[in-house]
């Protein structure tokens, strides 16, 4: 299987406060990785590492074959001419969406692939009219985001990064900011996503999707990854990961 | 009566020139002083930190007499008092708007640019296109009411003898023995502070297409 994402050995301090110790794991392509934890675990940090929203303290990471720091006498020396080209392979889809509230719907899906991409305003517009019509938001094209539902904005935010072809796509709690039925319809659009084999990597706190959506699953806690595989939902080996999924039981 | 209009008509157009250089140099300015302030370069940040609370901590009149005398003291030269208004004015307005500008790019929400550095904008893309129509946006309020200051300010140019209106209307005043020539004058900056305000109303009601 070819790796789409290979990180060793990541650290990363705020001050003096270490928030991911010495964390490796890979992503193969085409698979959907979960990653749970409790807040304060560094699963969004590392998320926002892999996206270049934040440096990485110590380690090597490798996105569809290019290197985009590596760990030279502990310290991550990042390799600038990559820097960029990565960016392009990777998206992410935020929490509180982050669509340019400025811009109609059509715009914020069409705005990067014209700007970055160069793409020219009719290819542009029949990506995004084409993202649109599968997030079942063709009519709302020409809407302003405050005019949506939060579960519609979340939609068009993904839409939005997949406008620009990512190779894999990143969401950092993509229903935390949505009530249960906003939520299912997110859920949804990313379990389609999975069917096509979209490379995905999620935070999520929607135990039932993540165990049924996932190839694998990383637990975090406390900057460390305590334990790895699907089966940590239905049969965790650690006490600490078996505490935190019994407290999603009782729900 | 008619010659009295016409020459405060003529006060009008030195005012007006006043408010119009003043918006043209300190508006740009406002930016680069905003930009100064919120730098991480700390030197830098102080010095605009001083100017700003200087500018904001004495009295325009003052700066004024400063702007048109001390080019005398210390370069042996002075230039024109229309000249030195303009740059008191410019200097004086350019801290303001700085400090509005700034409120403007604080209120924008960080996921704004995070989003923008994600799509692989560029800086100047991000600022250009994302950032800047939407603190055009917040700032409209604010920026309307410092614009009508400016207008009721340029009354204050007559200190270091520019002949803008109100000058004219004292002169007129004291000339006739008669206070009509500043009821006047009144007038005609109720008048322009009207139309500034509409404007600006039209303005803000053209932002009004998103929230």
């Amino acid at each position: 299987m070819e790796k789409m994402i290979n990180l060793e050995n990541l650290s990363k301090s705020f001050g003096e406060t270490k928030v991911i110790r010495n964390i490796s794991f890979t992503i193969d392509k085409g698979e959907v990785l979960s990653i749970i934890g409790p807040s304060g675990s560094g699963k969004s940090t590392m998320l926002r590492i892999i996206t270049q929203l934040e440096r990485a303290d110590d380690g090597t990471l490798t996105v569809d074959g290019d290197t985009l720091f590596r760990s030279v006498d502990g310290k991550a020396v990042y390799d600038r001419e990559n820097e960029r080209k990565i960016g392009l392979k990777t998206g992410l889809v935020f929490q509180s969406f982050n669509l340019f509230p400025h811009f109609s719907v059509l715009r914020n899906v069409m705005e990067a692939q014209r700007a970055v991409l160069k793409r020219g305003k009719d290819e542009a517009e029949a990506k995004a009219m084409a993202l649109l019509r599968k997030m079942g938001l063709e009519d709302k094209a020409r809407m302003y985001p405050f005019q949506l539902s939060g579960g519609q904005q979340q939609r068009v935010s993904i839409a939005r990064a997949l406008a620009l072809d990512p190779k894999i796509l990143f969401f950092d709690e993509p229903t935390s900011a949505l009530d249960p039925e906003l939520t299912r319809e997110i859920l949804h659009v990313i379990r389609a996503l999975a069917e096509e084999k979209m490379t995905m990597a999620v935070v999520t706190h929607e135990m039932h999707f993540a165990k049924a959506i996932s190839d694998n699953a990383i637990f975090m806690d406390g900057g460390v990854i305590v334990e790895e595989g699907t089966s940590l939902f239905s049969d965790p080996k650690e006490e600490r990961t078996r505490r935190f999924i019994a407290s999603f039981e009782n729900e | 009566m008619a010659s009295l209009i016409m020459q405060m008509l003529e006060g009008t157009v030195t005012s007006l020139r006043i408010f119009f250089l003043t918006l043209l140099f300190s508006l740009p300015l406002g930016f680069v002083v905003a930009k100064g302030k919120m730098t991480s370069i700390r030197p830098i940040r102080w010095i605009t930190d001083l100017y700003i609370q200087i500018m904001r901590g004495t009295p325009l009149i003052l700066q004024l007499i400063f702007f048109y005398f001390a080019p005398f003291y210390i370069f042996g030269t002075s230039y024109d008092r229309f000249t030195a208004c303009i740059v008191a004015f410019v200097v004086n307005y350019s801290a303001y708007f700085a400090e509005i500008y700034r409120s403007g790019l604080q209120s924008i929400d960080r996921g704004q640019h995070e989003a923008s550095k994600v799509l692989g904008f560029t800086k100047p893309y991000t600022f250009f296109h994302i950032v800047l129509p939407q603190v055009i946006k917040k700032i409209m309020p604010s920026l309307g009411n410092e614009v009508i200051t400016l207008v009721k300010d340029t009354a204050l140019a007559q200190t270091i003898g520019v002949a803008e209106l109100f000058r004219v209307a004292q002169t007129a005043s004291s000339r006739e023995f008669s206070t009509i020539p500043i009821f006047i004058a009144g007038i005609f900056y109720f008048v322009m502070n009207y139309i500034v305000s509409r404007l600006f109303a039209v303005a803000e009601r053209k932002l009004d297409y998103y929230r």
